[in-house]
């Protein structure tokens, strides 16, 4: 897809506050507001949740190490309709098996699979959820009708670039 | 006991809840910064309720309760929070009390409906699903 027009492009740590610009931004770009409701509010869910997932990592992730080699991202491409939000964040090399496992554990399921899977990890304790990649994921998967698709590139010896992408369409 | 009042704001929804005139409505966006730290207090005002129900005789108990929620958009984490609110719920109702559960959504918000549906059969409380 390399035409489309970035709606959002950010680089950088990620605050509450900046999130509030970014979505205010998507609020009032003209390529979501023509999207019917169900739509806007899928795209909008998915930034909110790709966000939360970065902060989750962030925490984890600022203890351990002084200087971040790369910073988060996060991007709104629209292309004719098809939105793709982007987001990028380190994470810890251990951590890459499990996050793996559930995406690919998501990319897998049909809806009513993924369903059930939300039901069984909405009724958890919040101590007993894995931080990150669980209900936002499942709920972002749920979504889309695409695979999210990933990447995890090497930054340093102990962490790696986590990138996914999500497409969404009417 | 008194009524809880939480007003809204860009990223929190309005929440009501008025025993007196047996009305609880939740309202707006949810995804605070802070989700656990936003939703406790509601949650221990309604265990805080279910208690004072349950200390009643039968016959004082309140016959029925209304209760509106009108979300315009909740994020996974609010999910949770807002599926104890119903377990709750379904506390009080098993005392005796009578729900009156509307689910409002927008009308071409199929997701909306549909995870009132999910909470629906989640939490065994029956809603009526209402477009806004």
């Amino acid at each position: 897809m390399a035409e489309g027009k970035l709606i959002i492009d950010f680089e950088g740590a990620i605050s509450f506050e900046i999130m509030e610009q970014l979505l205010n931004e998507l609020k009032s770009a003209k390529q979501f507001n023509v999207l019917r409701k169900a739509v806007r509010k899928r795209v909008y869910g998915t930034v909110v949740e790709s966000i939360d997932n970065i902060f989750k990592y962030a925490a984890i992730v600022q203890g351990k190490v002084k200087v971040l080699q790369r910073r988060p991202m996060i991007k709104v491409k629209e292309n004719e309709g098809e939105f793709v939000v982007s987001a990028g964040n380190l994470v810890q090399n251990e951590q890459i098996d499990d996050l793996r496992f559930k995406l690919n554990r998501v990319n897998q399921m049909d809806d009513e699979a993924l369903k059930s899977l939300y039901e069984e990890v909405i009724n958890k304790e919040a101590s007993e959820e894995d931080r990150g990649a669980g209900l936002g994921l499942i709920t972002m998967a749920l979504r889309t009708n695409e695979n999210i698709r990933f990447t995890f590139d090497p930054a340093g010896p102990v962490h790696s670039y986590f990138t996914m992408h999500i497409t969404i369409k009417d | 006991m008194e009524k809880l009042i939480i007003e809204p704001t860009a990223n929190s929804p309005r929440i009501l809840l008025d025993p007196e005139e047996r009305n609880f409505e939740f309202s707006g966006e949810s995804r605070p910064e802070n989700v656990r730290k936003f939703y406790l207090p509601v949650l221990e005002w309604m265990e805080a309720y279910t208690a004072g129900v349950e200390g009643l005789e039968e016959d004082q108990r309140p016959s029925g309760l209304k209760c509106m929620f009108n979300f315009e958009y909740f994020n996974s984490t609010s999910a949770k929070y807002i599926l104890d609110i119903f377990k709750s719920l379904n506390a009080i109702h098993a005392l005796g009390i009578g729900l009156d559960i509307k689910w409002l959504y927008e009308e071409d918000d199929e997701d909306m409906l549909e995870v009132g549906q999910e909470m629906s059969r989640m939490s065994k409380l029956e809603f009526e699903y209402i477009i806004s």
